[in-house]
């Protein structure tokens, strides 16, 4: 039984935004990447999951339970990073820790201890003059100290330094290993890159990619910059080549498998640098994004 | 109900408490130290020689004894604005703000319905304004005794306080039910507290002249009937469940709203 399913739902706002259709499902373990531009609707489908609205056709459940009905048993199951950092800011950090534990109604504080070494927070100061990070790691520790089965993390990474970033990658890897199912919203590649198993594409409230990490992966093509001595190899390159672009000497180049081909053309020119990189997400997702403009 | 919800909103809130009662304290003590026996005929010509000012804050009739002058001067004006203001203010930090700023999230993201997180931040409300009038009486009572050697009656007193709570019930259920309802502060808060500034105005203008009476019939503050209640008039007694009734109603609608719509959380 899948620990996450979202059929068919719809919320209109007016104006096409909101939500059309979407529909996936999540089994135990998964981790999900929810990827899109801003105001794409991820945040709408994940307010939709914890309860705070009600879809207006389809159905949202949480193993089993419906997420609006039901909220307050689905609530236990689940760890939730809302998107935008709204806390109640006449309490101290810890406090606020403290407070939303009994909230949850958790006996053991061990795990957020734990979380906040790991995350170098010190949250004793008030909350209201924390920086944006700060917050952002009480969000995180909250969300993940009650050691719930499913995690429900809305653009986690937003406002952390590169290092925290890496720190968090950590985090959901070690999560992932502990069999928690997650789903994680994002717009960030990298972190989606290095954490998820599958991952949705939304854009202007419609599901436009479904794909796994593997998928995505295997149908990765490399990214060649040649930069050659003479210009007039340059051209005679590129007619070998007509799907790469000229730049005077250099040479762009996109390419999946073939490399010793590659590499037996290029032996036969003068060569003055080359560079090897793997194509990132961004540019895998370059035509789901930019497509019908 | 959550526990300790309640008491992180007591915790974070006492501080307005407080306040309220120093102001109550100031203004009550005054009012019942202004009481002399004597003084009251001064008062009375006072009152006759300027009846409009006087009738538009509820004290037409200043009266003989210090029960009377005190629903005259507290319990037609002092008594209900104060404790409105202290409702409004309430009602936005317990729930106005929680949805329009979005920390509500938190609250929500835990295994507790919405009915009872509504049902906790209306107890601390409600348990505000219950504090407030127990004490204004316990108040009263002390420094009238203190002051003078005539004693109130105290049935009397204690029933137009019952008349007051009501007051302050329908007041704060109603404002906590449009603080629950919209989504913004200005609209969440602006029509509650709106609506129970709207209705001391009208109350006030219908005393003044016998020509717009008629507009009594617009405010909820004509259920509350002080002089009515300390004669246990049937019609008085009858007003005053009225006001209750109506919190009820307001609180049930609330609980209804808050627990089915979408939050923008």
């Amino acid at each position: 039984m899948s620990v996450i399913k979202v059929s068919h739902i719809t919320k209109d706002y007016g104006n096409q935004r909101g939500v059309f259709d979407v529909s996936f499902e999540m089994n135990e373990g998964e981790v999900l990447g929810f990827l899109g531009p801003n105001g794409s609707g991820k945040t709408t489908t994940i307010r939709q999951l914890m309860g705070f609205m009600k879809p207006d056709q389809g159905e949202v459940t949480i193993l089993g339970m419906d997420c609006f009905n039901d909220s307050a048993k689905v609530q236990e199951k689940v760890g939730y990073l809302p998107g935008e950092i709204a806390f109640m800011e006449d309490m101290s950090g810890l406090e606020f820790i403290r407070f939303m534990a009994k909230m949850k109604n958790m006996k053991d504080m061990s795990k957020a201890e734990e979380l906040m070494k790991f995350l170098e927070l010190d949250a004793r100061g008030k909350m209201k003059r924390m920086s944006k990070g700060m917050k952002q790691k009480i969000g995180i520790v909250i969300a993940f100290m009650q050691d719930t089965p499913i995690l429900i993390l809305d653009e986690p990474t937003s406002g952390l330094d590169p290092l925290m970033q890496n720190k968090f990658v950590e985090l959901i890897q070690n999560a992932k290993k502990a069999g928690k199912t997650i789903l994680m919203s994002s717009h960030i590649f990298e972190e989606v890159e290095n954490t998820c198993d599958r991952v949705v594409m939304i854009k202007e409230g419609h599901i436009v990619a479904t794909k796994t990490m593997d998928d995505l992966k295997k149908n990765r093509l490399k990214h060649y910059e040649i930069h050659f001595f003479d210009e007039s190899e340059a051209i005679a390159f590129s007619q070998k080549y007509p799907q790469s672009q000229r730049d005077k000497k250099i040479i762009h180049l996109m390419l999946k498998g073939h490399t010793n081909q590659l590499l037996q053309d290029l032996s036969e020119y003068d060569i003055d640098d080359f560079n090897a990189r793997p194509q990132s997400l961004e540019e895998l997702f370059l035509h789901y994004y930019g497509g019908e403009q | 109900m959550s526990m300790v919800l309640f008491k992180r909103e007591w915790k974070s809130n006492y501080k307005i408490f407080l306040i309220f009662i120093a102001i109550m304290t100031l203004y009550e003590s005054i009012i019942v130290a202004m009481y002399d026996p004597k003084l009251g005929e001064s008062l009375n010509m006072m009152a006759e020689s300027m009846p409009q000012l006087f009738a538009a804050f509820g004290m037409t009739d200043p009266g003989l004894t210090l029960l009377d002058f005190l629903t005259n001067y507290l319990y037609g004006f002092i008594l209900i604005i104060i404790p409105l203001v202290y409702i409004m203010i309430m009602c936005h930090r317990l729930m106005a703000r929680y949805i329009d700023k979005g920390s509500m999230a938190y609250l929500l993201a835990t295994p507790h319905k919405r009915s009872d997180i509504f049902i906790t931040q209306l107890c601390v409300l409600l348990s505000g304004v219950i504090g407030l009038i127990v004490y204004s009486v316990v108040l009263i009572l002390g420094c009238s005794s203190m002051m003078f050697h005539e004693s109130i009656d105290i049935a009397k007193f204690l029933m137009t306080n019952v008349g007051l709570l009501g007051v302050h019930f329908f007041f704060a259920s109603f404002c906590y039910l449009t603080a629950c309802s919209f989504n913004e502060v200005k609209l969440s808060i602006g029509i509650g507290a709106g609506v129970g500034v709207i209705s001391i105005l009208i109350q006030m203008l219908s005393q003044v002249s016998d020509k717009i009476e008629f507009l009594k019939y617009f405010t909820p503050l004509t259920l509350f009937d002080a002089k009515g209640l300390q004669v246990y008039d049937q019609q008085s007694l009858l007003c005053m469940a009225g006001l209750f009734a109506l919190a009820v109603i307001c609180i049930v609608i609330g609980c209804m709203n808050f627990s089915k719509r979408d939050l923008p959380l």
